[in-house]
């Protein structure tokens, strides 16, 4: 009460950033786990196909076979920011590569092919994002049911045809290599690149980590947040048109309705084992970038010890579950935990184990330091560690007998609580 | 000895490391009704989720009738005969009052199936007592804040109930409303419950309660028979200070008007409300809760937009559809809920204090976040923010601080008019201070505040002039100077009587 | 100002049963007009009885919605009981049908309870969890089934009495599939359990001050709503003799599709057994009328995602127009 009300004569405070970077705290961000991850991987496929790995052309087409589903995780990024989800992803490509394809079969110029694709996907992309933040829908609802109808849509043109005629730059895209490094990889990093500067440096990117993290706020922060979710969703929208490029790449120049299927399951995955919180408002890019690789590499290791596509699927979803419930294990977590099961709730015994537990630590210290002391001779330090030693002894004891007797009452009370209510 | 049908000795209860209860006492005793009084965030409310054993208290002792008991759950409580009836009505607003009333106890046929009938026709008996239009068959969304209340407290009366506890029942209840709820509460003490009454309105103590229990700062700080202690002594134990020191000296010269308010209208929250607030000038909006001064407020900041009426900025009219267009216009607004409105809890402070107006720190289409840091730490001195530095957490800062930095987030805006809804909302006595100096400050340099606020003595104490709102209109316009307590309270509750039907 | 709100609130829910009724007499109608044939009572019954296990699965799917939550891994739920009970039935002949139906339900409970684990008692996001679990029992499915396919004469009778035995003139899985309606409709409306399933998804808060154990209370959801996966998985194969790990994929969509129609609220709990049966049956005309005109199966995906949206706005737009009547009665007080 005494320092505020003199205002004038309160000193300033030093409120400038004070820490700075911590190489301690980057080696075990999120992102360098991953790399880790990855690295590990690689020492895997080292270890069991060492000829295989070191063969010409082998990291490539690992690499390269990761990569169709990049543009989607890049969009995805964004809707999972927003604390949504956008499940259509899937069916949006296969609804963008059927928009090309037509194009190209009706003898257009491939460049006019190419952006009536992605403007299809823009536009299915605009749909979702008119239903979830205009009219105020459920973003998994809305995704789920245009998953079902973009691909619907594309039955009913297609039935059971298959597109071929696709520009001739798209298996290019997917198949080649520059100066050894895959061009899909190029693209992508120079798209994440993109992204970085969208997410983490453009005001766009802020009004997303307000949005996701508190919606309201960004309202009353003058963010127009419909305007901003519907964007998301329609960049969403064209970067399912992007993909499809890598995508038909991928599959040779042809698409049929049936294809692509659970593409969006893995663009997911992707994005939350990358740090990406569902949600909403927490993530970068460049976890899911590194992600993406760690997914190729992780395909195509299973691949070559012979687990078959479906079981891929298993792991797929297992490692969806388990990069969400890895945030949820943490200190508090566990120390609940201990409080719940070894002290049965009881904070009096929490306490006291703790404090026990404290005064231990610094006899230890003692100990240690009267070892080290070398003023005093060996028999007095004998007997000064004798006495700490007896001290943490009786310390322990104590504590242990102290906890039984609470935790006793404590069985007394329940014991009479049930009694007491177990009457009626 | 034996007079106390509850007592309660040296509890405590900490969520994660704060202590929402500092080993506080209580005893209550057969057959009273016990005011227990406090600032927000005295701990009251967790006081009473104790009691109720919706938390288990990490120590300290419960005697109900001299015997010590252990509740593990709100059942246990129910079944003791203690009931509660929260501030914030508890219930399941999609289900049927009956169900509401009948919830963790239903009635069942011999087969273990609900049964509805039974429990509609005892819904009604209970209800029936307590007010004749309540249909039992509605859901609870559908009832008025007090039908709700009434709804709770038959509840509590279908569990035997021998120890009620309301917590501030009276909050957003009409003068009407509220005396037929005393007179329900007397009815009740009479027929031999006891009844702890949390509010923090005097006039509920004085009407009702024969003792009174002060808690602050999640401590207790004493109990008083009502007839024997001063309301002086009382707000000294509440607030902790003499009020008279509460309100920092104003210097600020008062210009012309800046924002006029014409006859805007919102159905079914406000009618033909008009007022002006003018440069360096403070206008209080005050009122009972609910009576539309929060929804005036977002109207004028485009969070809704008014069915009819007009605004006019420094004498020229203006639309105002967005929360955008208001900004671009110099109005901002502190939002009344401040976590959920005006913070977000995750983002560093300096990306807080920039959100509301990030253009002035783009260079080359990005943020430039140096010269952002900068200007954060600039504002954040200058009112005083005590944080470690710029980019930590809002969550680590206390409700005042946190204040501030919404403050902070406001002053980064070119703005002419501020509109404060209760600033000082759940903010420690020391920290409404240096709130109350920053709008001295911004007053002084030009600034035009809206103030809303219940708190009469901050009303009387900051404001020029004051507006008194009463259901959805505007009851009266005062010049601070000469106008009394009594006569705001007046204008915010007259007449109320004969527009109920 | 109580008895007038009591009719417009029941107006709003009459008039959306009411509303079903009336597409589903339209489109019964317009079938009959365009194929006579659809009026003889074998056709209706088969329609019914090739539709049953949507009805299970959005009967399940509904206690998920009411909530709040939602569970896409049913369709992967449903092929993993299907492919197990399948391949088990086929290596062990001698063993009576009603084993594979307790099998089923054991099956599809276990599932149910990896999702109640994840979503209750871990608090991740029912969409994610169940995304993740969807593909790993799908997996497991293929997995167990090693990419094979069953024919109707490795199926043993008993097995497919469960299904296509008629009792009464009606086959066996109508039966059960009116058993479940019924024993929704009490567990729903008249058991402690079922109540608390409303009362979490109405509001989460309240269920803590009103000491009811939410992640209790979810867990057993998503029990029953896998176990109603399980046991259509059993009588899916029942009905059609033919099994694979590829069966019952996006079935979960039209479990959802039907639960919307039937107006449950995906905010969580508001919905009702009526509302859902009548989205069932609503449904099943509209399949059975897609497959009847030559042509138009493919459209199916396409219509059923049309509707999902439409029905979600319906009930958007109803809700905010019943708010905006809320405000105008409040504002004649003003």
């Amino acid at each position: 009460m005494s320092g505020e009300k003199n205002s004038n004569t309160a000193p300033v405070r030093d409120l400038t950033v004070k820490q700075g970077f911590k190489l301690s705290k980057f080696l075990v961000s999120w992102e360098m786990v991953l790399v880790y991850i990855l690295i590990l991987i690689n020492i895997v496929l080292i270890a069991s196909r060492p000829n295989l790995y070191f063969s010409s052309g082998t990291i490539q087409s690992i690499i390269q076979s990761g990569m169709d589903v990049c543009p989607l995780v890049l969009g995805m990024i964004l809707i999972l920011m927003l604390g949504d989800i956008d499940v259509s992803v899937a069916a949006n490509m296969i609804f963008a590569s059927m928009a090309t394809g037509l194009c190209c079969q009706a003898g257009l110029p491939a460049l006019a092919a190419v952006i009536i694709g992605i403007l299809a996907g823009a536009a299915c992309g605009m749909f979702n994002g008119v239903c979830v933040a205009y009219i105020g829908m459920p973003a998994v609802i809305v995704t789920i049911a245009t998953s079902m109808l973009f691909r619907g849509i594309v039955k009913i043109v297609l039935d059971v045809n298959v597109l071929k005629q696709f520009p001739g730059f798209y298996t290019a895209i997917a198949w080649t290599n520059i100066a050894e490094i895959p061009l899909s990889l190029i693209l992508f990093l120079i798209m994440g690149a993109g992204f970085v500067f969208l997410l983490q440096k453009s005001k766009f990117g802020r009004k997303l980590y307000i949005i996701g993290n508190n919606p309201t706020c960004a309202e009353y922060s003058g963010i127009d947040v419909k305007k901003t979710k519907l964007l998301v969703f329609v960049i969403m929208g064209a970067m399912c048109g992007v993909a499809s490029i890598f995508f038909v790449g991928r599959m040779g120049g042809s698409v049929s309705s049936t294809m692509g299927t659970g593409y969006e399951m893995t663009a997911i995955a992707i994005c939350v084992l990358g740090g990406v919180s569902t949600n909403g408002g927490k993530g970068k890019v460049y976890g899911p970038i590194i992600a993406t690789l760690i997914m190729a590499f992780l395909t195509y290791t299973l691949g070559l010890l012979e687990v078959d596509a479906n079981t891929r699927k298993i792991v797929t979803g297992f490692i969806l579950i388990i990069a969400v419930l890895i945030p949820n294990v943490n200190k508090q977590l566990l120390a609940n935990l201990k409080l719940k099961f070894i002290y049965k709730g009881n904070k009096n015994a929490e306490a006291l184990n703790n404090r026990t537990l404290e005064e231990v630590k610094a006899l230890k210290n003692t100990i240690a330091e009267t070892r080290k002391d070398t003023s005093l001779s060996e028999p007095d330090k004998g007997v000064k560690i004798k006495k700490c030693e007896d001290k943490i002894a009786s310390l322990q004891k104590k504590c242990k007998e102290q906890t039984a007797a609470l935790l006793k009452e404590q069985r007394e009370d329940e014991r009479k609580a049930k009694e007491r209510f177990a009457v009626k | 000895m034996s007079e106390y049908i509850l007592e309660l000795k040296d509890v405590v209860k900490t969520f994660g490391g704060v202590t929402a209860l500092d080993g506080v006492h209580f005893q209550l005793k057969q057959g009273e009704i016990h005011a227990l009084m406090g600032e927000n965030g005295a701990g009251k409310s967790t006081f009473i989720k104790v009691i109720t054993g919706v938390h288990q208290p990490d120590s300290g002792l419960m005697l109900l009738e001299r015997e010590k008991v252990t509740l593990r759950s709100t059942e246990d409580s129910a079944k003791l005969g203690i009931a509660a009836i929260y501030q914030h009505v508890t219930a399941f607003p999609d289900l049927s009052v009956t169900e509401n009333i009948f919830m963790g106890q239903e009635i069942k046929t011999k087969l273990g199936l609900y049964n509805w009938k039974l429990m509609t026709k005892r819904a009604k008996e209970l209800i029936e007592p307590l007010s004749k239009n309540i249909d039992v068959s509605k859901p609870m969304s559908a009832l008025s804040v007090a039908q709700q209340q009434l709804v709770e407290i038959a509840k509590a009366l279908s569990r035997d109930a021998r120890i009620l506890i309301m917590d501030e029942p009276t909050a957003s209840l009409s003068r009407k409303e509220c005396e037929e709820l005393y007179q329900i509460t007397e009815r009740l003490r009479d027929e031999g419950v006891s009844i702890i009454f949390i509010t923090h309105k005097f006039e509920d103590m004085y009407r009702l309660a024969t003792r009174v229990t002060v808690f602050r700062d999640s401590k207790y700080i004493g109990s008083w028979d009502v007839d024997k202690i001063s309301n002086q002594k009382l707000i000294a134990a509440m607030v902790g200070r003499e009020l008279t020191q509460m309100y920092p000296p104003k210097n600020a010269k008062i210009g012309e008007t800046v924002l006029k308010v014409n006859n805007i209208s919102k159905e079914g929250y406000f009618k033909n409300v008009s007022f002006d607030v003018r440069k360096g000038e403070i206008l209080a909006l005050t009122g009972l809760v609910g009576a539309g001064r929060t929804e005036v407020c977002q109207n004028i900041f485009g969070i809704m937009t008014p069915d009819s009426g007009s605004f006019e900025v420094e004498g020229k009219k203006v639309k105002i559809n967005s929360p955008i267009d208001a900004l671009k216009l110099g109005i901002g607004l502190l939002p009344e809920d401040r976590q959920a409105q005006g913070l977000v809890n995750e983002l560093p402070i300096y990306q807080n204090v920039s959100s509301a107006d990030m253009d002035k720190f783009i260079k080359a289409g990005k943020i430039d976040v140096e010269a952002e840091e900068n200007k954060a730490i600039e504002l954040c001195q200058k009112i005083q923010l005590k944080a470690k530095d710029i980019s930590a957490p809002p969550s680590s800062l206390s409700g005042g601080n946190q204040q501030k930095v919404v403050f902070a987030k406001l002053l980064n805006c070119d703005l002419k008019v501020l509109i404060l809804d209760e600033p000082t909302k759940g903010i420690d006595v020391g920290a409404k201070y240096s709130i109350y100096e920053i709008m001295n400050e911004l007053t002084a340099n030009g600034y035009a505040i809206i103030m809303v606020s219940s708190e009469m003595p901050e009303v009387l104490g900051m404001a020029d002039r004051i507006v008194v709102m009463r259901n959805g209109r505007v009851a009266g316009q005062f010049e601070t100077q000469g106008t009394t307590q009594e006569m705001i309270l007046e204008a915010s509750l007259k007449n109320e009587e004969g527009k109920e039907s | 100002m109580g008895v007038k709100n009591k009719i417009t609130v029941s107006k709003i829910t009459e008039s959306r049963n009411f509303g079903l009724l009336l597409g589903l007499a339209v489109l019964l109608i317009l079938a009959a007009v365009i194929t006579p044939s659809m009026y003889s009572l074998n056709s209706i019954l088969n329609m019914l009885q090739n539709n049953a296990v949507y009805g299970l699965l959005a009967i399940g799917e509904m206690m998920i919605i009411l909530t709040g939550g939602i569970d896409i891994s049913i369709g992967a739920t449903l092929s993993l009981s299907g492919v197990v009970c399948c391949r088990l039935m086929a290596e062990n002949p001698g063993v009576p049908g009603a084993v594979w139906v307790l099998l089923a339900l054991v099956i599809g409970g276990i599932c149910g309870a990896f999702n109640g684990l994840l979503v209750g008692y871990f608090k991740m996001v029912p969409m994610i969890a169940t995304l993740g679990t969807m593909y790993a029992f799908r997996g497991f499915s293929f997995l167990f089934s090693g990419g094979q396919w069953w024919f109707p004469h490795q199926f043993i009778d008993s097995y497919l009495a469960f299904a296509t035995k008629r009792i009464l003139g009606i086959p066996a899985i109508l039966w059960i599939l009116i058993a479940v309606f019924i024993l929704a409709f009490l567990f729903l409306g008249y058991t402690t359990r079922g109540r608390r399933i409303y009362a979490i998804g109405t509001n989460r808060e309240s269920s803590q001050v009103a000491g009811i154990k939410e992640e209790k209370v979810t867990f057993l959801a998503m029990v029953i709503c896998g176990m109603l996966a399980g046991l259509s998985g059993m009588l899916y194969t029942a009905n059609y003799a033919t099994c694979s790990y590829s069966i019952g994929d996006a079935y979960e969509m039209t479990a959802i599709a039907i639960c919307i129609l039937g107006g449950v609220s995906i905010t969580g709990g508001k919905g009702k057994v009526d509302g859902v049966v009548i989205g069932f049956l609503m449904m099943a005309v509209i399949t059975y009328f897609i497959s009847l005109l030559p042509g138009l199966s493919v459209w199916s995906d396409a219509i059923q995602g049309a509707i999902i949206i439409a029905a979600v706005a319906l009930n958007i737009f109803t809700e905010r127009s019943a708010e905006k009547r809320a405000l105008k009665e409040r504002g004649a007080l003003i």
